[in-house]
């Protein structure tokens, strides 16, 4: 069957299901007739198969090159390896929204499974409404600004330029797109419920138990996502660094930095009851981001290197955004009074103390990210003027607010609810603050410099042993058992934290960049590693020629950087080759093609320290993330706390109970 | 006071209708200032064929700041920042203290001169048909511009669409 006739009409049925089971659900919840609630909730299965459908279809015309459709012409190839042509799918405009339909309705169904013991719950109802229109929006852009199926009009080409040279470098490429979407559509569920709970006027502690691991589901693949970009970005674009708070990055730090604030409010919520609105604040304050995300890397507003194409789907991803924020907002403000929590924190130097500071800095560190990235807009509108806003704002003024973080973690985790006295925390801070400050002692003895990364390194030290201490006691308390759970595996992913906090703070401060010109043969040292050019060759792969130089680094391994350029677009495109070390990495690129005269080439050399750490530490957290879902032992939210909230929601079924 | 979270949504609310307003009038961004090794150095020799057969060589055009322009007719940007081009050249003709020079960047020579049929180019347009050029400036795809100052060095490196405001912006910059 034609692919476009195919994948058109999965489309068309997919926008069609997620609008006829929004439309039941609002009807059924309206008219309090659960038999339609329950109806509407069987078009969520329709959706995931139109979802399935198209995808196929459209996997099917990548990897058959049908070069008929217009999305296949312009980013197939007959040459591009069969790994790069599946991953085309996320690697354009249109695509990368089918891909979204997918995931959000793979998440609907999870939804609809998880709760199938709940289906006549309003609660439920209302979430999966709010999720149905959610799909319902991203099913219409596909219909209309952003249709992967459009066919080309005229003669269909024999062979198309493929993806993005920069696409097709590194399979990595294959790995982070999906990982950021599966983060991203994952924050619409804890979104969906915290709409539904204040719609219902029911703010129980027992939805927000299930919508903790929603979240931290959807938390554990953003990090991993950003992690893996900032991994593609050292392996590949050959300016050895990792980070550089370009729009894109930003788009996907903010609903990380905002879903972390609620992973830990929510905890203050299950046993004290307190924070209730500010934890919707909070769900909502993520999805939102992540729909103004969205609009800037596809909208073309902001300057990137990530930017998609420029396409009109921008205006409606905006007017989609300002709907979420005023339904939310709208929400909160209706009823944010009266379901506010009764009790306040009786000691600042508590556990709910410290998570309030806790969640004050990450809103702050949210808030500098989210102004230095729309500022050179704001500016704009103001005066006309453009201007950047670069590296140093970022830099100094999320800094601080990291080492405070990090002190944070090391203080927090001892600190008892309610109240903590002197005593209490000299006995459960003093090993650990001895091993910070004795870290800190022997790197200024070891003649480390630079005040921030001394601070990184003595705090990190301090962090990373107030969660062994943590590890420790519960391992002696219940075996290995006691590492899994909310409490120690959160103290895993603050290991996790601290591994990357303490390599990012040193291969920033302490990397050293140097150019040599070097004739075959040559050596050159750089900071105590020697480089020796070999010779230079061509190479010839299915989708490039490469212009490979041989590198051989301190008498052993030869590395192989490359210049290769696309035969379609003839582009060219350095390749990094890295040597990783546990302590320090050499990273090579191939500035310049071997010159006529004496054939020799400029050789780029950046020695960067602890690199390798960063993504052991994303590791780290992505294990840490998984035990922290596993349910540990759990104290039942208090029962006052989790009450109905009077007269606000009209009598029905009970609470849905989290199933344990 | 009371009901303060009515008051606090309040407040977000007009904030982010301000955003939303903000985002809502901006145009794309257009000349994009890129990174680039070139920075400061001396540009890399560009000499070729133009499309009316004569040699030209970007070393002939200093005194002047040059546009060089990497484009192909099949790229719709640079479809779309043409006419931005020809004003920009035609508001320094007078005193010619800017030219533009184009590569072809993946395109034959028959496409280019079919593409000058139709649209005013007045500038010459060299062909690149090994991409020497265009691997020497490390451009990766189309439209990529580099701002030469008269005395040969490469100031600013430009991914994407420009514009003719944009350019002046530039030029404006180096003056200052």
């Amino acid at each position: 069957m034609n692919n476009a006739v195919l994948g058109q009409s999965a489309v068309i049925l997919g926008f069609l299901a997620a609008v006829s089971g929004a439309a039941a659900l609002a009807y059924g919840l309206q008219q309090r007739r659960p038999a339609v609630v329950r109806a509407g909730r069987t078009y969520v299965w329709l959706l995931l198969g139109a979802a399935l459908v198209a995808c196929l279809a459209m996997e099917r015309a990548l990897i058959t090159h049908d070069f008929s459709l217009k999305y296949v012409a312009e980013n197939g190839s007959r040459t591009t390896p069969l790994l790069y042509t599946i991953a085309s799918l996320w690697g354009a405009l249109a695509g990368s929204i089918l891909l979204w339909g997918l995931v959000l309705s793979g998440y609907l169904t999870a939804v609809t499974v998880r709760f199938r013991r709940h289906a006549d719950d309003p609660i439920v109802g209302w979430a999966l409404l709010v999720g149905l229109v959610v799909a319902a929006f991203f099913f219409g852009l596909m219909l209309g600004p952003a249709n992967p199926f459009r066919t080309v009009s005229g003669a269909v080409v024999g062979d198309g330029p493929g993806p993005n040279p920069l696409l097709q470098n590194h399979p990595l490429m294959a790995y982070h797109p999906p990982m950021l979407y599966l983060g991203y559509v994952g924050f619409t569920v804890p979104f969906a419920f915290a709409i539904a709970a204040l719609a219902t006027g029911r703010l129980g502690e027992g939805w927000l138990v299930e919508t903790r691991r929603w979240t931290l589901f959807a938390w554990g693949f953003l990090s991993v996502g950003i992690l893996l970009g900032a991994w593609w970005s050292y392996e590949v674009l050959g300016w050895g660094g990792f980070w550089a708070w370009d729009p894109v990055e930003n788009a996907s730090f903010l609903p990380w930095l905002t879903a972390t604030a609620y992973l830990h409010s929510v905890m203050v919520q299950e046993r004290r009851g307190m924070l209730r609105v500010w934890n919707l604040s909070l769900l909502i304050s993520t999805f939102s981001l992540t729909i103004l995300g969205t609009f800037l890397t596809r909208s073309g507003v902001l300057d990137s290197v990530h930017s998609f194409t420029e396409s009109s789907i921008g205006p409606l991803l905006l007017v989609f955004f300002g709907v979420v924020v005023a339904v939310g907002v709208g929400l909160i403000g209706w009823r944010g009074d009266e379901l506010r929590a009764p009790g306040s924190v009786d000691s600042p130097v508590s556990r709910e103390g410290a998570f309030l500071l806790n969640n004050l800095l990450f809103a702050a560190f949210a808030f500098v990210v989210l102004l230095g990235t729309v500022f050179p807009l704001v500016v704009e509108a103001v005066n006309g003027d453009r201007i950047s806003v670069g590296r140093p704002y970022f830099d100094r003024m999320t800094g601080p607010i990291g080492l405070a973080l990090l002190f944070m973690m090391a203080v927090a985790p001892a600190l008892p609810w309610r109240k903590a006295s002197g005593e209490l925390l000299r006995t459960r801070l003093q090993v650990p603050a001895w091993v910070g400050a004795l870290t800190l002692v022997g790197c200024v003895v070891a003649g480390v410099h630079g005040l921030t990364p001394l601070l990184a390194f003595g705090l990190g030290a301090f962090a990373a042993a107030a969660a062994v201490r943590q590890l420790v006691l519960a391992t002696r308390r219940q075996g290995v058992r006691g590492l899994l759970g909310r409490a120690n595996g959160g103290m895993v992913v603050h290991l996790g934290v601290v591994v990357i906090a303490v390599a990012f703070a040193a291969s920033t401060s302490y990397s050293h960049r140097s150019e040599v010109r070097l004739r075959p043969g040559q050596s050159a040292l750089v900071r105590g590693h020697r480089v020796t050019f070999l010779r230079v060759h061509e190479e010839k792969h299915g989708n490039r020629t490469s212009l490979v130089a041989s590198i051989r680094v301190d008498g052993g391994r030869v590395f192989a950087p490359a210049l290769s350029r696309f035969p379609f677009a003839s582009q060219s495109i350095g390749t990094p080759s890295v040597r990783t070390g546990l302590r320090e990495d050499v990273y090579l690129t191939l500035l310049s093609a071997p010159r006529a005269s004496d054939g020799s080439i400029v050789l780029g050399v950046l020695v960067r320290p602890l690199v390798v750490w960063l993504w052991i530490g994303g590791g780290v957290m992505a294990i840490g993330t998984l035990m922290a879902a596993v349910p540990g032992r759990r104290r039942l939210p208090t029962s006052p706390a989790s009450a109905p909230v009077p007269d606000a929601a009209p009598p029905r079924v009970p609470v849905a109970a989290p199933a344990p | 006071m009371k009901r303060p979270a009515l008051w606090i949504a309040a407040t977000v609310l007009l904030v982010a209708a301000a955003l939303t307003a903000v985002l809502a009038t901006r145009s794309p961004a257009v000349t994009k200032i890129a990174d680039s090794p070139l920075i400061g150095r001396i540009a890399p020799d560009v000499s070729g064929k133009a499309l009316d057969g004569a040699t030209v060589r970007l070393a002939d055009l200093r005194g002047s700041f040059v546009v060089l322009n990497f484009f192909a007719t099949w790229c719709i940007p640079c479809q779309r920042e043409h006419p931005e081009l020809v004003r920009f050249s035609q508001q320094h003709a007078a005193d010619g203290s800017a030219r533009v020079l184009q590569v072809i960047f993946d395109d034959t020579a028959a496409a280019a001169r079919d593409f000058g049929k139709t649209n005013q180019v007045d500038w010459p347009v060299v062909e690149d048909p090994d991409g020497q050029v265009a691997l020497d400036f490390g451009v990766r795809g189309p439209p990529e511009s580099f701002l030469i100052g008269p005395d040969g060095l490469v100031l600013f490196k430009i991914v994407g669409q420009v514009d003719a405001a944009g350019l002046n912006r530039l030029l404006n910059e180096v003056a200052r």
